[in-house]
């Protein structure tokens, strides 16, 4: 699914990506870049509709594939020949996986790209842009959001488009705003009334252990929406420098440091040892700001009735993260065309309503959405969707690793308000610029 | 079981002495205690991994721990099948660990037993260098051996699957100890007899290592059997893919249903642990009938 | 100890010195033979990749590759990183704690050994679980066990009036809790082998002790521990590289994001992070050589050391 923050122990991103690294270790001698099944030319001719191929297309999230051999079965009526074969790897293990067949030049024909990661590979010629698609008008990037087409595009050029996206909102529990006497969150909240009302339901219901608001502490679900709401950025225009010293981004940052120490927030250590979403799934936190992907959680879980979700609170601006998978054909791929093919179905209206339709996903193609938006009777889900109004996309550059390390390293001690604000933030974006320098 | 006691309960026949009947039963009673609290806080974190596996997924999540679930979620277990060709992977497991076994028996038991009683040229260096891949972390090998195997043509593969865990510096090590805490009278008498190295080895070696050759069965099956990340990275296709790696694949990015993974996880253990049970006889009994007496 | 060690005849079917007590005699090709299997394998494995790894430690690279020579560049940038030495120290920490684990597990594989105790099957199995068990489903029962809020460690400690930290996301703590659960995996594993190797002391050697009147005490520290001492050497060598090698305990463990991490990283880790994260490989090569030097350093100690008290060696 489209996320790319990482949750303790089920999501390891880390060891993911860092196993990447050791792939990359060995492989100066081994490849070049773009490898030789074939360098990236954008050429596309639509398949013949005969076409026999026996292609691999790779992903991450089993709980999806039931929607997506749904799809497949369709796309099985289009091209009766062309047998696909679903690669499940655990996101763990994932990119390192990737990282080692894009060495070996034995990348899948078609394969889930995330944001964080998909400069790495356009920019080393792994990935087939979609040029040729968009110019026969197979796929039509005006379908999708604009921010997420923005974010699988470099220099200029289309590599893919998203099958899906997320943005983040204000999950809160009714019951345990009635219980302290609060009245619950609006579309037109601001910082201080989120500010006000978390410290008054954790002041108010101390003695059962309840806080008044839980988030992740990640970029995508926490710090990066109050950075864009307070009108700062992450990365600047040109993706030249860090903007962590920056006044407006300080301000998202110290949003989090003052709520904290209002203890309006458990501590930085508490939502370690316990995650956000756990608080609020066990009724302790009355708030979560958290993706649409909690949804499946939050249903199951005993609050689920008392459940309601409304916009992030408004800073300077209203704004939230989006993010999105996509799907790319490697430029590598020995059977170009039938990835493609299949790369073009799976964009297509029919393919992405079916997907929200069997509620994997919050489809990304205009106007699939409505089966996500009902798919919770009694909580308004639409609000995930009408942030898109103002939605920006997760930041990321070619070594998005290297610099979201520095924001674990450097930001939990200024929210914990264990280091100061000014020197670290110029700390990091001093390293961050570096980072992004060598990226 | 019954042989293993009737064995343990001979030997303190023969050494049970009168002085020493009456200091049995309080010594066996600390034992009982030691083994029975320290037995328990090394099971409790696997005891509730079992109860979790039979909870509800909000119940695993709940900030304040559930210690017990109430109803049981049986169907927990059932669900893993559902979700995976089961199967097929247990028949995958069980065949790269059979291989592996085998092998790692074979060759270490060969190279440690050239380590530590053969006179050679360059032994030590060689060994050395054998014990040094074990310096680096292990992930160091993963593209070189991909491409290895590639090149072989053993992508997708059992061959290919199994190939680099053939080869175990740790069990040479392994047995290399235990040759070398042989003595050497068998070894000269049957020199004298006119055997020769591998007839020494075969016949006479062998046999009084059985013991370790059951420890490093049961390191290898674990090790086969639990390993994750090179299954995962060589096969592409799920069919082909052991239990453990594809056990993995369940863990969802977003939404993780930890009743269902510790169901699966505890189904995967489950043969390894029948294995530990009937291996560590062996162990137990293995020097027994060794002869060395 | 040393008195009793003396009365116990040497040749009761233990060996004898190895070293030229055997007369003149040469393997011929044989060794070749013996050895040869095994080590095509590991050079084709394993040694060639640790060889292209040391060329890679004096290079600069490009992500997907194109390396240039740099020299000693990465050593001396590695050498002046704090970030080493904190994992260097934590490593160092992880390795001593798991090291506790060793005369640990000789009590407790003797007290097993115990003759004509019961259920001393069912106590190895026990004791073997963790060992077993597999490491990511076990990292969720011992975050729940560390909780800071609703731990059960913590509720033990309240118990007798000890406020208890929160375990894995404080500096200091976390490292300790990690070697915790390297400790409690690693027990039933060094229980094991050390259960192989007690096995191999002759019952005689126990009789002829009682009989001369030594109490339980005093033949496990003068047959039980001597005799044993070749296995002890072995588990104590094995026990040292693979905490070297801590990395997927500790991330199991601590999550991702996790503030204590910069304080609380292992060696691997650090490896981990220069060599995606940071997209350093040819630091990451740096690093693992430092890895491979100060493991080989500590095993070849061991193994000079091992001459004063390991048994017939």
């Amino acid at each position: 699914m489209p996320r790319t923050t990482s949750h303790p122990v089920t999501r390891r991103a880390l060891v993911g990506l860092a196993g990447a690294a050791t792939a990359g270790l060995l492989l100066a001698g081994c490849s070049s870049p773009g490898g030789s099944g074939g360098a990236p030319s954008g050429d596309y001719t639509a398949a013949p509709k005969d076409l026999k191929a026996s292609i691999t297309y790779a992903l991450w999230d089993q709980t999806q594939v039931k929607a997506i051999q749904a799809n497949l079965a369709g796309f099985k009526k289009e091209y009766p020949n062309i047998s696909v074969n679903v690669d499940v790897t655990p996101y763990d293990t994932y990119f390192t996986k990737l990282q080692t067949e894009a060495s070996s030049n034995t990348m899948p024909d078609l394969f889930w790209l995330n944001g964080p990661n998909f400069q790495l590979y356009a920019d080393n010629g792994k990935v087939e842009p979609i040029t040729g698609e968009i110019k026969a008008g197979a796929i039509d990037p005006k379908n999708y959001p604009s921010a997420l087409v923005d974010l699988y595009t470099a220099n200029g050029v289309h590599y893919g488009v998203p099958k899906d996206f997320d943005t983040i909102g204000l999950w809160y529990n009714k019951a345990l705003f009635a219980k302290a006497g609060v009245a619950v969150p609006t579309s037109d909240w601001t910082w201080d009334d989120l500010t006000t009302a978390a410290t008054t339901i954790s002041s108010k219901l101390k003695g059962q252990g309840i806080y008044g608001v839980a988030a992740g502490m990640d970029g995508q679900t926490t710090y990066y929406d109050t950075i864009f709401q307070a009108g700062g950025n992450v990365i600047s225009a040109d993706g030249k420098k860090s903007e962590y010293a920056s006044d407006a981004t300080k301000k998202g940052i110290v949003f989090w440091r003052d709520l904290i120490a209002s203890k309006g927030s458990p501590s930085v250590k508490q939502l370690t040892d316990t995650p956000a979403d756990q608080w609020f799934v066990s009724g302790k936190a009355a708030m979560l700001i958290g993706g649409d992907w909690g949804r499946s959680e939050i249903a199951a879980a005993p609050i689920a009735k008392d459940v309601q979700v409304a916009p992030l609170p408004k800073g300077e601006q209203k704004a939230t993260v989006i993010h999105g998978v996509s799907n790319v054909v490697a430029a590598g791929s020995r059977n170009k065309q039938a990835a493609q093919a299949l790369q073009v179905y799976l964009a297509s209206k029919a393919a992405q309503q079916q997907q929200g339709d069997m509620g994997a996903v919050i489809p990304a193609f205009n106007g699939t959405q409505d089966s996500f938006a009902k798919s919770m009777p009694g909580v308004d889900l639409q609000v995930f969707l009408d942030e898109l109004a103002y939605a920006k996309p997760l930041p990321v550059s070619k070594n998005t690793a290297a610099w979201n390390a520095l924001e674990a390293k450097y930001l939990p001690g200024v929210f914990a308000g264990t280091s100061p604000v000014d020197s670290t933030l110029e700390q990091l974006q001093t390293e961050m610029t570096a980072a992004l320098a060598k990226g | 079981m019954s042989s293993a006691v009737s064995t343990r309960s001979a030997a303190a026949v023969r050494t049970r002495t009168p002085a020493t009947r009456s200091r049995r039963r309080p010594r066996h009673a600390v034992a009982h205690v030691v083994l029975g609290v320290g037995g328990f806080l090394m099971a409790f974190p696997f005891l509730w991994q079992i109860i979790m596996s039979l909870s509800t997924n909000s119940q695993v999540r709940s900030v304040v721990p559930t210690f017990w679930p109430g109803t049981l979620q049986w169907h927990n277990y059932v669900d893993v099948f559902a979700q995976l060709p089961f199967l097929p992977q247990l028949g995958v497991s069980v065949t790269i660990t059979v291989i592996r076994t085998v092998a790692q028996i074979v060759l270490c038991t060969l190279a440690g037993y050239a380590f530590a009683r053969m006179r050679f040229r360059g032994r030590n260096l060689l060994l050395g260098l054998v014990l040094s891949i074990l310096l680096v972390p292990s992930q160091v090998y993963l593209l070189s051996q991909y491409q290895i195997v590639q090149s072989l043509g053993w992508l997708n593969t059992i061959p290919g699957i199994v190939a680099p865990g053939l080869f175990s510096a740790f069990g040479t090590f392994l047995m290399r100890t235990a040759f070398m805490n042989l003595p050497n009278e068998l070894e000269e008498a049957a020199r004298i007899d006119g055997a020769n190295p591998w007839q020494i080895f075969t016949r006479v070696m062998m046999p009084l290592v059985r013991s370790n050759i059951s420890v490093l069965a049961i390191t290898t099956v674990l090790f086969s059997w639990n390993e994750l990340l090179w299954p995962l990275v060589v096969t592409t296709y799920a069919n082909l893919q052991p239990l453990a790696a594809g056990l993995a694949t369940l863990s969802g990015s977003v939404t993780v249903d930890y009743p269902i993974i510790m169901a699966a996880s505890l189904m995967a253990t489950a043969p390894v642990l029948i294995a530990f049970i009937l291996l560590q006889r062996r162990v137990i009994d293995g020097i027994a009938s060794s002869g060395l007496k | 100890m040393s008195g009793f060690q003396r009365a116990v005849p040497r040749a009761a079917g233990r060996p004898a010195t190895r070293r030229g007590g055997s007369g003149v005699h040469t393997d011929g090709w044989w060794p070749v033979l013996f050895v040869a299997p095994l080590l095509i394998g590991v050079a084709a494995f394993y040694l060639w990749p640790i060889v292209q790894t040391f060329w890679f430690s004096f290079t600069t690279f490009g992500v997907f590759g194109g390396q240039t020579f740099s020299g000693v560049a990465n050593y001396v940038a590695l050498v002046q990183d704090p970030e080493f030495y904190t994992s260097l120290g934590n490593t160092l920490i992880y390795t001593a704690i798991v090291l506790l684990g060793v005369p640990l597990a000789v009590w407790l594989a003797a007290l097993l050994n115990t003759p004509g105790l019961r259920f001393a099957s069912f106590y190895r199995v026990l004791f073997f679980l963790p060992y077993i068990a597999m490491p990511t489903a076990v990292a969720l029962v011992w975050r729940l066990i560390f909780n800071g809020d609703y731990g059960v460690l913590n509720w033990f400690l309240s118990l007798v009036g000890l406020p208890g930290p929160y375990w894995v996301s404080t500096p200091g703590f976390a490292i300790l809790a990690v070697s915790i659960v390297g400790l409690w995996s690693s027990l039933g594993f060094s229980m094991i082998v050390l259960a192989a190797g007690l096995k191999a002391i002759p019952p005689e050697l126990y009789e002829a002790a009682e009989l001369d009147g030594a109490s339980p005490a005093r033949r496990f520290r003068s047959v039980t521990v001597p005799l044993l001492t070749p296995t002890i050497f072995f588990v104590t060598v094995v026990t040292v590289i693979s905490s070297f090698q801590l990395f997927d305990l500790l991330y199991a463990i601590m999550g991702p994001r996790n503030p204590a991490m910069p304080s609380s990283m292992s060696l691997v880790f650090y490896f981990f992070q220069a060599g995606f994260v940071d997209n350093q490989q040819g630091f990451a090569a740096a690093i693992a050589m430092a890895i491979f030097a100060l493991i080989g350093l500590v095993t070849l100690v061991q193994f000079r050391l091992q001459r004063r008290w390991v048994a017939d060696v």
